[in-house]
């Protein structure tokens, strides 16, 4: 790591984690701290810790800078699977949840893959193609099962946009815990993932299995998804970005870049809660909407720049 | 006992046989380039004798052991390979990538140790990139890139070097500065095979030479016998007073 960089992210994540619990249209109140603004700003940042994790996995084990959850059609794979869930009446905070949450999410994102290998050779265009596909379909289905039920769809309609409205504390520990041991288990294996990203024919040649990484980095890049979409349904860009921006900082290497993801996609999603609460007072801007609009840009800006480096 | 052993390779392609019946081996020491023409299978036999393609039929030793039951640990460190490209979209720098050359002697946990450190940078020096070591591979020509990954390569420390192709889309210069350094690997007791474009580079110190052509037709003797103009016009489809085959 470069030196400065982790006194660096400590910094960011501090202001932005005081921004979090100052910020709204009540003051500063204590009880409003410590009972409203304190619970969102850890599921903030347990959310964003989780997306960039996720992020930091993908982009690293498809060789694929263009790669987080939400283009993938991970994120939308977990949502469909919760709302499934909330349809069915299972609770979120029943372990049977977090399963099919995972099942949904891996599943979404294997059929991109595999959508994407048909074409032949895995290009980062036909991934994020069949991202987009898989993405497309989920969420029509995720709309005509809120349609089709009326009664319980305001609270899923947010849900499905993306907030960090008040949850449970079981929901908080069990997403926060998912997502530590995710990164714990995805650190452990830091060489391979930098194998990985050199593709997968020089990963096996380095003595690396890469089917087995690809698995193993998925599974990682899912559950820790499911546990961030559990918490705050589907946001996007903060997979795609946050590790974009702490490369900058850490260099490339897994073994600096995934705590530094989860670092900076904590302190990305605290702050962009906040502002989401800040900007319009008193309307609140859910935090998937300010992703996607600081999110969008970073991505044509992404696309600008693969295109001119082939050119 | 020979560092890289092939007996009765069979390898099928869309129907037909690509590769049928290949048998060679290569001692420590031995330079061999592989050439044909274009399709007759010369990188899928390099992916056959890392394993990384499963042959129909045939064995490969490395080392004595034969490969197809081996992990992909165990084949690195026999084996290296350097692809004809290798790209990343990120950073990474010189030393970095040659570090990943450790990955089957370190596993994937652990910090480099200094006798990996030492391994690197040895790699680096024999390569001639040195003072390169700090600069991010994407900042580099693609002759420098095709060191870093010749110095990944080495640092393996695996006694069997294969190459595809590893003068493609560079210079005079490059060309002639890469094959010296894989003759002068040779000369240090690696067993070396090269998959080459033109003919004409065999001349670098090239002792064995292996000739593709086609539909699983081969040859595989001496340098000096196999590049013959005579038998090289035949294997390329060539009249034999080209001026493109070596004197």
């Amino acid at each position: 790591m470069k030196k400065n960089s982790l006194p660096l992210l400590l910094a960011a994540l501090a202001a932005a984690c005081l921004f979090s619990l100052a910020a709204g249209p009540a003051g500063l109140e204590p009880d409003i701290i410590w009972n409203l603004r304190l619970p969102r700003t850890l599921a903030a940042l347990a959310v964003g810790a989780g997306l960039g994790l996720a992020g930091a996995l993908f982009q690293g084990a498809l060789k694929n800078p263009l790669s987080d959850p939400y283009i993938l059609g991970t994120s939308a794979g977990a949502t469909a699977a919760a709302v499934l869930c909330f349809m069915a009446g299972i609770e979120r905070t029943s372990p049977l949840f977090f399963l099919a949450v995972f099942a949904g999410a891996f599943g979404a994102t294997f059929l991109s893959y595999w959508l994407a290998r048909l074409a032949g050779r895995l290009s980062d265009a036909a991934l994020v193609l069949a991202g987009v596909a898989v993405s497309a379909f989920l969420s029509a289905l995720v709309m005509l099962t809120l349609t089709a039920s009326r009664e319980r769809s305001f609270s899923l309609f947010y849900f499905v946009l993306g907030g960090l409205y008040p949850s449970e504390p079981g929901v908080l520990a069990a997403s926060a815990l998912i997502i530590a041991a995710c990164g714990a288990l995805a650190l452990a294996r830091w060489r391979a993932l930098d194998a990985m990203a050199l593709g997968a024919e020089s990963a096996y040649h380095l003595g690396v299995n890469p089917e087995r990484e690809r698995i193993l980095f998925f599974t990682f890049a899912c559950a820790s998804t499911s546990a961030a979409v559990a918490l705050g349904g589907t946001i996007g860009f903060v997979g795609l970005m946050t590790p974009h921006i702490v490369r900058l900082l850490t260099g490339p290497s897994a073994r600096t870049l995934l705590p530094a993801a989860a670092l900076g996609g904590a302190a990305l999603l605290a702050a962009a809660d906040a502002a989401g609460r800040t900007l319009f007072p008193p309307s609140e801007i859910p935090a998937g909407v300010v992703m996607a609009l600081a999110g969008a840009p970073f991505f044509m800006w992404l696309l600008w720049k693969s295109a001119r480096g082939r050119a | 006992m020979p560092a890289l052993k092939v007996s009765g390779l069979t390898f099928a392609y869309n129907g037909g046989p690509l590769i049928r019946e290949l048998s060679f081996d290569l001692r420590p020491g031995d330079f061999m380039c592989v050439l044909g023409p274009n399709g007759s299978g010369k990188s899928t036999l390099l992916k056959l004798l890392t394993g990384f393609i499963k042959p129909a039929a045939g064995s490969v030793r490395l080392g004595g052991e034969d490969t197809s039951a081996l992990r992909p640990e165990r084949l690195a460190r026999l084996a290296a390979y350097v692809a004809s490209e290798t790209a990343t979209p990120y950073d990474f720098s010189v030393r970095e990538l040659t570090l990943l050359g450790r990955t089957a002697r370190a596993g994937f946990w652990r910090g480099y140790s200094a006798e990996d450190g030492a391994a690197a940078d040895k790699a680096l020096e024999e390569t001639g990139i040195t003072r390169l070591a700090g600069r991010s591979v994407n900042t580099l020509s693609t002759g420098e890139r095709q060191l870093v990954f010749i110095a990944q390569a080495l640092a393996q420390e695996a006694k069997v070097l294969l190459l595809d192709e590893p003068t493609s889309h560079l210079d005079l210069k490059y060309k002639s500065g890469i094959m010296e350094l894989l003759s002068r690997l040779a000369g240090k007791g690696l067993a070396v095979a090269a998959v080459l474009h033109e003919p004409a580079l065999a001349v670098f110190g090239c002792n064995k030479a292996l000739i593709l052509r086609g539909a699983g037709a081969y040859s595989f003797g001496s340098a000096a016998e196999m590049l013959a103009p005579a038998h090289l016009a035949a294997a390329y489809g060539v009249p034999p007073t080209s001026p493109l085959l070596p004197k």
